[in-house]
């Protein structure tokens, strides 16, 4: 059932409103008497499909919102025709769909017509002329549009009666306590007033029993006269008698507090009989606490018997002043109710042959118990402390505190954080907070947790315990004699020096980013060369001294000037091997400065003859040269090719004052 | 036979993430949710966010304290009831199966989460990690406190392992033609609801193997998904929100949960009560 949500019906006028509004808001408004004909047709052809179309779409959505009376469950149908009247409420269905309808015809012709017109006026006036009708047509439908919006609240607030679950359907008199009884079973809160007619329309309740749910249908009072005479509140009872399949329980005053005779009420009864067929129908004999059967006349009583004779109709007693025996009614007809529907439902699943159908098959394993066939009982473990656990009540001030109430008063959800180590079992609660290592020198701790360490460790130094015991670690063994001492000493020697050796070897062989030196290259100190010497035993005192004397003579000139007059024994002269110079030679060679080395040849003048030899090679130099400065080369060697495409230059936006600089 | 279902649970008031505990018998319960939509989801699937044993609870690390406030409401001072994830999960339930004995965790699970599984239960509960290739163990296996019904293609080494750390005999099976058998059941040492479509005769099959009372049925308003949706153990169990009336007094009966609570019960006087609302 979906009638909760039926859209509000508008209006008439609020309905023109809608359109028109919507027809000025949605398209464009300025249009001038200079512009093509063709595009003030369009413009005003436009403007009177628009309102078409939103007339269709509204009138659409009514008539579609509004429940099929024949598709509905005849129960509903009939409430609807007693509530509503079927035929005016289909007529004005009716109505809105004609008028849709029109609406429609009225845009086909007028947007043919302004085809036709030759101004702006023309069309103005043909588009005036559509809208006009339009809202005349809408105006016409002011009764069923208000008619229906009535019909929309009032099916908003029926009550929502399933016709085809469990049912227990209230009927009786006025003002016999149908409503007091309904209150008193279910949670539903009927008015409960001493007068009659408290109960205009249905009113539904629901009660639980053996875990099913029942609807409980309080109806409103009805009165012995033909059917015809009754008026809406009456026939709502009826019809909810007619086509709830459900169990009926009729309430007859006995105390006839009610204003009305029982007689009256047993014929009621006897009248609305024909109701009752393939239905279980129970008398409930209400206000039990005001007189009770027994202070009936004989007749009467009788009369009462004679109702419950044929035996489908049962007799109950209660009083719903005092509650005496109203669980009773309940359970019984509940009871009664359930076994019917599935004693119907057990014949329905099964087949005329007796195969149970699929379906039923279904639910009967389901409620088939397998037992273990040798009966053996599992044992079960249930902790003492859930025999004495008190129930925890949440509205109860000396409840246990819980989680939730903690993290209430810490901020609530999303703000308090939990502590997941408090509830820690360890040997010893100080530790709960220690903060343990996950990894420790690159390597997970938990791959090296052992649980058997414990046992482990104690195997061991059981071990080391018995052998301290047996003298394993006593004997110590002892160097036998000098000579392998010394022999043992020398080979450490050898090794260190072996070793040594090596790494110098090694440091020597790196080159440490510099070039590699041939042997002669390679500068020497003498003292590294007397080092050397001296560690191999060489007498170096010898080569000391002539290593000085060479490297005084290979000094560029002595510091003292030879002259022939201050010859001294002990200096050395480099000419000495040439023999002794004339006296010239000698002279001249004092006066001159003293000797300049100088370049084997000029390269700038070598091999060019004369002056302007030489420009020319300078001017065909340079002109070899200009090319390679162009492309930036370093040399004519210089192979590199640049980037063609820098990326800084070629990505990224150019906004303003940019493509200069790139 | 008025049963105490029958009121309409009582909304807090401007209570976001509230959760709220409704006794339906003494010891059956089902998680209630109030305002926000989307932690429904956790109130049906209880299974499997939380995970029930006779010595202690495991309950998914959560947003708020709600779910955890359930199991802690009942068995607060009674077994320990640890918060944890499992591989950073909050689906421990079907990642995990375990016993009052031990409790077996995937491979999946971290050095870090085991260590605080470990910190967490007494040290008599044996908690082992499984190198399986199955590695949702919830759904795979389905134990009590005697007796494991596993997925038939587990490896055998896990099938040792199982019957070792959980002290029971493991057989290989199928609930209702599921391979799911921890999905597909709930079990605990007093009986277990199967897969509301498994036959009669698969049911007294299983019924003969376990040694308990089995019957088919559906938990959370007709979910066949019976371990997802429910936890249990020899003295109460959790179910999830929409478990209906009817659904849950089948819980209670073959669980025998509650005062006189008994399996034969469904289907002598409560048979009219399953035929009505299951047909």
């Amino acid at each position: 059932m979906t009638w909760k949500d039926i859209q509000p019906v508008p209006t008439a006028q609020e309905f023109i409103d809608i359109v028109l509004s919507r027809t000025q808001r949605r398209l464009p408004t300025q249009i001038r008497a200079g512009f093509k004909i063709s595009r003030i047709r369009a413009f005003y052809t436009r403007k009177v499909k628009f309102t078409q179309e939103t007339c269709s779409e509204k009138f659409g959505n009514i008539v579609s919102s509004f429940p099929m009376l024949a598709d509905q469950h005849p129960f509903h149908r009939d409430l609807m025709n007693i509530l509503y009247d079927a035929d005016h409420f289909k007529v004005a269905l009716g109505q809105v769909s004609t008028a849709k309808h029109l609406i429609e015809t009225i845009s086909r012709d007028y947007v043919r017509l302004l085809k036709y017109s030759q101004s702006l006026f023309q069309c103005k006036q043909l588009k005036r002329a559509a809208l006009g009708r339009m809202a005349t047509l809408i105006k016409r439908l002011k009764d069923p549009l208000a008619y229906l919006d009535q019909v929309r609240q009032h099916l908003a607030r029926l009550p929502d009666i399933n016709p085809t679950t469990r049912t227990l359907l209230v009927a009786g008199f006025p003002n016999v306590g149908k409503s007091s009884f309904v209150r008193s079973v279910t949670r539903a809160d009927t008015p409960v007033e001493p007068y009659a007619f408290t109960t205009k329309s249905l009113f539904v309740g629901h009660l639980d029993y053996k875990y099913l749910r029942y609807q409980v249908i309080d109806t409103p009072g009805i009165l012995d006269h033909p059917l015809e005479e009754m008026n809406t509140i009456e026939m709502q009872s009826v019809t909810a008698l007619a086509h709830l399949r459900a169990a009926v329980c009729f309430f007859i005053d006995i105390s006839e507090q009610c204003g009305y005779s029982l007689q009256a009420q047993i014929n009621l009864f006897k009248s609305i009989k024909p109701l009752f067929s393939n239905k279980m129908v129970f008398i409930v004999l209400n206000k039990m606490d005001l007189k009770t059967i027994e202070d009936l006349d004989e007749e009467m009583q009788i009369e009462l018997q004679n109702l419950v004779k044929s035996g489908d109709i049962e007799l109950l007693k209660a009083s719903c002043a005092t509650q005496d025996g109203v669980q009773d009614v309940k359970n019984l007809v509940c009871e009664r109710l359930l076994t019917e529907r599935v004693n119907q439902k057990l014949k329905a699943g099964t087949g005329s042959n007796g195969v149970i159908g699929s379906r039923l098959s279904e639910v009967m394993s389901r409620i088939h118990v397998a037992q273990p066939l040798n009966g053996v009982t599992r044992e079960t473990f249930v902790p003492e402390a859930v025999k004495g656990l008190k129930k925890y009540d949440k509205n109860d001030p000396e409840r246990r505190k819980l989680a939730r109430d903690e993290e209430e008063a810490n901020g609530g959800a999303g703000v308090f954080n939990v502590d997941l180590r408090r509830d820690y079992i360890l040997d010893d609660s100080s530790w709960k907070y220690d903060r343990v290592p996950e990894i420790v020198d690159g390597k997970n701790v938990y791959d090296y947790i052992d649980p058997d360490i414990d046992a482990k460790l104690a195997a061991l130094e059981e071990e080391e315990e018995r052998l301290e015991k047996e003298g394993y670690y006593d004997s110590e063994e002892e160097m036998e004699d000098e000579s392998e001492v010394e022999v043992l000493q020398k080979a450490e020697y050898i090794r260190e020096k072996h070793k040594l050796i090596r790494n110098e070897a090694q440091m020597r062989k790196s080159l440490k980013n510099r070039a590699m030196l041939p042997r002669k290259a390679i500068k020497k100190s003498f003292s590294q060369l007397e080092d050397h010497l001296d560690q191999l035993g060489v007498d170096t005192e010898d080569i000391n001294l002539r290593g000085r004397a060479q490297v005084r003579e290979t000094r560029g000139r002595s510091m003292a000037r030879s002259r022939g007059t201050t010859e001294d024994p002990d200096a050395m002269d480099v000419d000495n091997t040439l023999g002794p110079r004339s006296a010239k030679e000698r002279l001249r060679s004092q006066s001159r400065p003293r000797e300049r080395s100088m370049g084997a040849t000029n390269r700038r003048e070598d091999g060019v003859t004369d002056e302007t030899a030489r420009t020319k090679a300078e001017m065909v130099a340079k002109l070899g040269q200009r090319k390679r400065n162009r492309m930036a080369k370093a040399g004519e060697a210089d192979r590199h090719i640049g980037a063609t495409m820098p990326k800084h230059l070629f990505s990224g936006k150019r906004t303003m004052g940019k493509t200069s600089r790139r | 036979m008025d049963c105490p279902t029958t009121k309409y649970p009582t909304i807090d008031d401007g209570g976001h993430w509230n959760w709220q505990c409704r006794w339906v018998a003494t010891t059956t319960m089902r998680c209630e949710p109030e305002g926000s939509k989307h932690i429904t989801d956790i109130c049906c699937r209880v299974g499997v966010f939380s995970t029930l044993t006779n010595s202690y609870a495991l309950v998914a690390v959560g947003a708020s304290e709600n779910f955890y406030s359930v199991f802690e409401a009942e068995l607060q001072d009674v077994i320990p009831i640890c918060r944890t994830t499992i591989a950073g999960t909050r689906i421990i339930g079907r990642l995990t199966a375990g016993n009052r004995k031990g409790l077996l965790v995937p491979t999946s699970t971290t050095d870090q989460e085991l260590q605080h599984l470990r910190n967490s239960l007494p040290d008599s509960i044996r908690i082992q990690r499984i190198e399986e290739r199955l590695s949702a163990l919830g759904n795979v296996i389905v134990t009590n406190d005697h007796i494991a019904l596993v997925h038939p293609d587990l490896e055998r080494e896990t099938e040792e392992i199982i019957a070792d750390v959980l002290g029971v005999e493991v057989f290989r099976q199928t609930i209702a033609d599921n391979v799911l058998v921890g999905s597909y059941m709930a079990l605990s040492n007093q009986g277990g609801l199967v897969h509301p479509k498994t036959s009669i005769q698969d049911q007294d099959e299983l019924s003969s193997l376990l040694q308990v009372p089995l019957v088919a049925g559906s938990v959370n308003r007709g979910s066949n998904v019976i371990g997802g949706g429910m936890v249990v153990n020899d003295w109460m169990a959790v179910t999830g929100l929409d478990t209906t009336a009817p659904e849950l007094s089948v819980i209670e009966s073959v669980f025998r949960l509650g005062e006189g609570a008994a399996p034969g019960a469904i289907n002598t006087s409560m048979k009219e009560t399953m035929v009505e609302s299951f047909y």
